[in-house]
């Protein structure tokens, strides 16, 4: 085998690359209307949301964690951008206030993980019943609606034909991917997700470590509290719900080893993009209603089974 | 028994801090807040009303409703359900509703038959049953309170689609999950009365928004992106129209595609004041939870008529659609004119 | 000797703290709603947590392997779809019964294939089969419900013996058999040492493919089981059943004290989580807390029960 593939193939997200690559051309040819640059821009638009929470978990489980809170962290979040919008106007103010609500809901995760020794599962999962039940009860049920246009500004508007959503997602995947590769926190979180124990012997603090996974999820959530609101122009009780796999599922799919240690953002975009595409085709393939999740579903085992061929030629050892 | 001290007190501290701020959190609100029930005084009758899930302003509305009939008549009210649309936990909590010892148990069945051996072990205890909003088995409640006959608000939504597009066009359904039946009984009228009075409508396509605002913008962006020429959305649940009415604003397709559908007027509002949609259908939920409460009271009394009129306090005399079914009235039709009359 | 009695001693205990909040939460909730303590409301309880204790009783063992099983819902909602079609379809009822007891085995077969064969990790395997069963669930039901069973049918999911509802009595017998297995066979042996250390296993004999084949199958005839019995106690088949069946197994798993890393977990703890669920559930709506409050409480309850666990557990280290 040629190295220049050898090294393409080694890269954690080249099965999903690959196979999103073949599902596009395959696209192209069967589906009109998918190479319409519109289509092609909405197909990635759709995604933000999911992509940018995405970036976060991933770090969570290159750490060895997993975060499954973010369904109704983002409800929250997009309640308190939603809430401060309506009475003070403006993005700034509510942008901050998404970020701050996914700070705290971030750190409350990751203290329970870190300095409680709860496992990550169990603490989201709480967290998960926890957050919604604090929707329902602070909001009584209401919903936001009549947003303002200023603080839907970063879900409505476009720079220069490209829209914003699209620029902040493109602008977080080299921000995270930049702060993985080249900080020395980024390079911690692979080290403690690889081997906790070696990690710790050689010095790194792996509760630190992984507390600031936690807490980036929760900013990250923030800003796509935000793009949601301002993609959707309302909030409901049950805004999030279900998000949760559907970002565990961009993550794994795109090549992150749920294990932790392996994997990277590029891979976890991919991911969500594949997701997005697969969604888009199913619609406008005319894909009756009721077979699409049966679709998507088929189409998830088939990309995560590359990974398998994958090893196989590299006759690597299963992460 | 290493337990290492440094370690050990922090942790201790950690959880139950967690603990408190997240109950601070929600403590301004009121985690004190009294439950629903044990109101009126008086304890003489119990009636506990179960709506398909609690938590959004539809059902919001129709228990701000049956609060004030209660009030009127002077008999407790349990308001509770599951914060899911999940017939299985209705299940439960209707059993656990006879446990309560109620008098009288009307439910919004998320599933007609799924309640259904749940009801009847609450006729065998002697309580009395109904039904509103959405319908359970016949056999297995003595009364329905329907909002609005299926025919009434399918021909509704039809008529008002016909009226903006001319009588002809490909349109697209956004309905909830596929399995709501509700909505697959509404689709079914508008299909008949498309056939019946329109040759030249056609439903092209059915799309789940599944009760998900972003879901259902989603789904219909990539349905009109790719079938361009369709004249208009039907979006037939709350959360179905505002999706596809953003959807079809983001796209600039106002004016070019029509909009119409079931929703409530708080949430609809700012479409109707951009244009985006003409007119919408829905019936009052605040007189339906009002009316429910009324006829269940009137079943302990055992004063339900079998046909004719009902009597509902403000509501006046409500027609008797049959023997076991009172109608709260025709539908209505929310335009720009009367939608500031509304609050829901 | 000495080493073979401490950890038995300390197992207990932490059931034994399961068994306290059970014990505090009863009489919290007694206080709260004369109704509680009963017999009838307890036995009349028992039948809304049977499905998923069944499903659990899979689930722990598999979550002591080191695995997980996030499809059971979705396979829930096919078996009963499955079931409910063939029979409108004009399948004989006992054979529509049957065929719904092989579509739960084929959809945990069908995970195992992934998770042995290929190498790859049970969560990302059934995040994947969760959308596929689903989708299959809606796609063969076309979304539409079937409710005309015939009479015997309830049988399953109504029936009672004198006070104590039918499905009490199988779930007890469901627990006897796991926790024979668990506990007292080789079998079970090799569950707990795959989840201690699967490649120390593998090496020492033991066979990792086949066991783990077999836990997924049979939590897949558990799955059918509790989706005949809710398929016969809302006497409804359709495609939307058991949605988030998972997230309550998983929570009432480990609630339960079984390790998500694998390695250590019991039956009994797992039926103290399911019990313990159910009663705050039954408990809470009973004294009238609005259920809005009991989304929150289940979570605090879910992460403060496992603090208290890990805490003992790291303690007894």
């Amino acid at each position: 085998m040629p190295a220049g593939v050898r090294t393409l193939l080694l890269r954690p997200e080249a099965p999903a690359l690959i196979f999103l690559v073949l599902l596009a051309i395959v696209l192209a040819f069967t589906a009109e209307g998918f190479l319409d640059p519109a289509n092609l821009e909405d197909n990635i638009a759709r995604v933000v949301v999911l992509g940018v929470i995405a970036l976060g978990v991933n770090q969570v489980v290159l750490s060895g964690e997993i975060d499954i809170s973010v369904g109704s962290m983002l409800g929250l979040c997009a309640f308190a951008v939603g809430a401060v919008g309506e009475s003070q106007g403006g993005l700034i103010l509510p942008l901050l206030a998404g970020i701050g609500t996914g700070v705290v809901a971030g750190s409350v995760n990751g203290a329970l993980v870190t300095l409680g020794r709860i496992p990550s599962i169990i603490v989201t999962l709480g967290m998960l019943y926890a957050l919604r039940g604090m929707i329902l009860v602070i909001t009584g049920g209401r919903w936001i609606t009549n947003i303002p246009s200023d603080t839907r500004a970063l879900g409505l508007q476009s720079v220069a034909g490209v829209s914003v959503p699209v620029i902040i997602l493109v602008v977080l995947l080299v921000v995270v991917e930049l702060i993985s590769r080249n900080s020395t926190w980024g390079r911690n979180v692979f080290a403690v997700g690889g081997n906790r124990r070696a990690a710790r012997f050689a010095g790194l603090s792996a509760g630190r470590t992984r507390f600031l996974a936690f807490v980036l999820v929760g900013v990250l959530t923030g800003i796509a509290a935000a793009i949601y609101v301002g993609r959707a122009g309302g909030v409901q009780t049950n805004a999030g719900q279900g998000l949760e796999l559907q970002v565990v599922a961009a993550v794994v799919v795109g090549g992150t080893s749920i294990s932790g240690g392996r994997g990277s953002s590029v891979a976890a975009i991919t991911g969500a993009v594949l997701i997005g595409v697969i969604l888009n085709g199913l619609v406008l393939l005319d894909v009756p209603a009721e077979w699409q999740s049966a679709m998507l579903g088929a189409l998830i085992l088939l990309a995560i089974s590359t990974d398998a061929l994958r090893r196989r030629l590299l006759r690597e050892q299963p992460s | 028994m290493s337990m290492k001290r440094g370690s050990v007190p922090l942790r201790w501290i950690a959880v139950p801090v967690v603990g408190l701020m997240l109950f601070a959190a929600c403590g301004e609100s009121g985690v004190g807040q009294a439950p629903e029930s044990a109101q009126g005084g008086g304890g003489e009758s119990r009636i506990c009303m179960m709506p398909k899930l609690v938590g959004i302003p539809y059902f919001n509305a129709s228990q701000k409703g049956a609060e004030e009939a209660a009030e009127e008549l002077g008999v407790d009210l349990t308001y509770d359900g599951p914060t899911e649309a999940k017939a299985a936990l209705q299940v439960q909590m209707i059993e656990q509703f006879i446990q309560q010892g109620c008098q009288a148990i009307t439910v919004a069945a998320n599933d007609p038959n799924a309640l259904a051996p749940a009801m009847k072990k609450a006729m065998d205890a002697d309580i009395r049953t109904g039904a509103w909003d959405a319908d359970v088995a016949p056999d297995a409640r003595e009364v329905f309170v329907n909002q609005a006959t299926f025919q009434a608000i399918g021909y509704a939504l039809v008529d008002i689609m016909a009226e903006q597009t001319g009588g002809k066009g490909e349109f697209l359904v956004v309905t909830g999950s596929l399995t709501a039946p509700n909505q697959n009984a509404w689709l079914k009228e508008m299909k008949e009365r498309m056939a019946d009075k329109y040759p030249d409508m056609h439903v092209a396509s059915l799309e789940p928004g599944e009760e998900d605002l972003q879901l259902g913008i989603d789904v219909t962006t990539d349905y009109l992106r790719a079938n361009p020429d369709t004249a208009g959305v039907f979006g037939i649940t709350s959360v179905a129209l505002p999706g596809a009415a953003e959807a079809v604003e983001q796209l600039g397709l106002d004016g070019k595609v029509a909009v119409t559908g079931l929703s409530t007027p708080n949430d609809n509002k700012q479409y109707i004041d951009a244009g985006v949609i003409e007119k919408f259908v829905l019936w009052n939920p605040i007189d339906l939870g009002y009316l429910a409460v009324h006829v269940a009271n009137a079943q302990i009394e055992g004063k339900m008529p079998e046909s004719g009129t009902f009597e509902a306090g403000r509501l006046g005399k409500v027609k008797m659609l049959a023997p076991d079914e009172v109608l709260l009235g025709p539908p209505v039709i929310f335009t720009e004119q009367n939608i500031n009359d509304y609050n829901f | 000797m000495i080493s073979a009695a401490v950890p038995r001693r300390l197992k207990l205990s932490r059931e034994l703290v399961l068994l306290a909040i059970l014990v505090a939460l009863v009489i919290a909730l007694s206080l709260m709603s004369p109704v509680f303590l009963t017999i009838s409301n307890f036995l009349n309880t028992s039948r809304f947590f049977v499905e998923i204790g069944l499903v659990a009783l899979g689930m722990t063992l598999i979550i002591i392997t080191g695995g997980i099983d996030l499809s059971v819902g979705a396979g829930l909602g096919l078996v009963s779809v499955a079931l409910g079609f063939t029979f409108k379809a004009g399948l004989p009822l006992p054979l529509a019964l049957f065929l719904g007891v092989g579509v739960g085995l084929a959809g945990g077969y069908f995970n195992s294939l992934f998770i042995t064969k290929l190498d790859l990790h049970p969560l990302v395997v059934t995040l994947g089969t969760l959308a596929l069963y689903r989708g299959l669930a809606l796609g063969l039901s076309r979304a539409d419900a079937v409710s005309n069973f015939p009479g015997w049918f309830a049988y399953f999911g109504q029936f009672y013996l004198g006070a104590v509802p039918g499905q009490l009595i199988v779930f007890i017998v469901a627990v006897a058999i796991v926790w024979v297995l668990l506990a007292r066979t080789r079998y079970g042996r090799y569950v707990y040492a795959i989840g201690n250390n699967e490649q120390a296993a593998h090496f020492s004999g033991v066979p990792v493919a086949r066991v783990k084949t077999a836990l997924y199958v049979g939590t897949g005839l558990l799955v059918a089981l509790a989706a005949i019995i809710y398929t016969s106690r809302v006497s409804t088949a359709r495609a939307d059943s058991g949605t988030g069946l998972e997230l309550d197994v998983i929570s009432a798993v480990v609630l339960g004290g079984a390790s998500i890393y694998g390695g250590s977990g019991t039956i009994a703890g797992t039926v103290l989580g399911v019990v313990i669920i159910a009663t705050l559930r039954n408990g809470l709506t009973l004294a009238a807390v609005a259920t809005t409050y009991q989304v929150l409480i289940l979570g605090l309850l879910l992460i403060v029960a496992v603090f208290l666990n890990e805490f003992f557990r790291k303690t007894e280290e």
